[in-house]
């Protein structure tokens, strides 16, 4: 699972959910791709399970790349606690994901195969998303 | 590639506020610059920009009908809105009839690989020098006949005559990796399978971990301290 090896703040504040993507809009790697549509925080167990629910569908034909790295730490009270005493502690890490990212990739040769691999990924993420093909060679 | 004749207004409006309004009556701002002359601001009709776009590649050869005069040009940098798509804005690049220029041609694989092998398509563009007037619309690399372990290189791809290599010639456009063993694909899969299943408790106890927190959790005095700052030993 994908985790900081060691990070400057071990609490952070709660990352902007505000605006667009600003980069990584475009399938580079791969020839399909998983493009978020709304923003979200994307824990790093989500990430995990829409790449098994991809690779256990594409089995051993193709290539998966992800493009998001949950390198933010959400912090979480214990339950019935009361308000104050300082921050909580550590929870989840999580990939702050604005509309238009593309968070996963894919090469695999059958197109038909690769969507529906993408389609069970997107069931595991949450936001709502498309599937991307690459374009070709625009500037 | 054929020309494609569009007409160009100068554009007198600037900012969002003008290039939105832009936008709203179908056209597209955009810039037109190149050769040491200074940058003019025009605006194009979108559907007819899009639809030449969509049938002749990103290199098409634009001939903008400017105040009377005509202006070959090449899209070179195309901005779009991140979810729908539409074009924003374009950057032309002012391109003379004979001159050769450099442009990235999109790189098309036929064929099938072997099997138990993986291609990895690591150059889907190839940039090279041509005639601004016979930019080819794209290579075809066949993969046909290649081995786990074989790769293409720039320099073995085709080129039409009148068309030079830019890039670095031996960049690897395609190679074929081994594909994983069923037992090596199982073993990684039931790993991670194992490590999301382990549960909800493992997620705060490895954040702790990660951030060098191995002390009780109100141990909030040394924020940002030097210690954090460090690599855990153990």
């Amino acid at each position: 699972m994908l985790i900081p090896r060691r990070v400057k703040h071990r609490k952070q504040h709660h990352p902007d959910r505000h605006g667009p993507a600003k980069g990584g809009t475009r399938v580079t790697f791969g020839e399909y791709g998983i493009q978020a549509l709304e923003p979200a925080y994307v824990t790093n167990r989500q990430i995990e399970s829409a790449r098994i629910a991809m690779t256990r569908h594409i089995k051993r034909g193709g290539k998966v790349w992800i493009n998001i790295y949950p390198d933010r730490p959400l912090t979480k009270k214990p339950a019935e606690t009361r308000m104050g005493s300082g921050k909580g502690s550590p929870e989840w890490w999580i990939a702050n994901v604005k509309p238009g990212r593309v968070m996963f990739e894919l090469s695999y040769p059958n197109e038909t195969t690769a969507k529906e691999a993408l389609n069970r990924a997107i069931h595991k993420l949450p936001m709502k998303c498309r599937i991307v093909k690459r374009e070709v060679g625009e500037a | 590639m054929a020309e494609v004749r569009i007409a160009a207004e100068p554009r007198t409006e600037f900012g969002k506020g003008g290039a939105r309004r832009t936008r709203r009556a179908g056209r597209l701002p955009a810039v037109l610059y190149g050769h040491g002359t200074d940058p003019r601001h025009i605006s194009l009709p979108s559907r007819e920009f899009e639809h030449a776009l969509r049938t002749d590649g990103a290199n098409v050869l634009l001939s903008l009908q400017i105040d009377g005069g005509d202006e070959l040009a090449l899209p070179k940098s195309i901005q779009r809105d991140p979810v729908r798509g539409a074009i924003e804005h374009v950057d032309l690049i002012l391109v003379r009839r004979g001159e050769k220029i450099t442009v990235d041609v999109p790189v098309i694989l036929t064929g099938d690989a072997v099997p138990g092998g993986l291609v990895d398509h690591q150059l889907t563009v190839l940039s090279v020098a041509a005639e601004a007037t016979h930019i080819p619309s794209s290579f075809e690399v066949s993969i046909d006949g290649l081995d786990v372990g074989d790769s293409i290189h720039a320099k073995d791809v085709k080129l039409p005559d009148g068309t030079e290599l830019a890039g670095d010639p031996e960049a690897v456009v395609v190679h074929v990796l081994a594909a994983p063993t069923a037992e090596q694909f199982e073993a990684e899969l039931a790993g991670a399978e194992a490590e999301l299943g382990s549960g909800a408790a493992g997620g705060a106890e490895a954040a702790a971990a990660a951030a060098g927190d191995t002390e009780a959790p109100d141990e909030d005095a040394a924020e940002g301290g030097p210690a954090e700052d460090q690599t855990p030993e153990s």
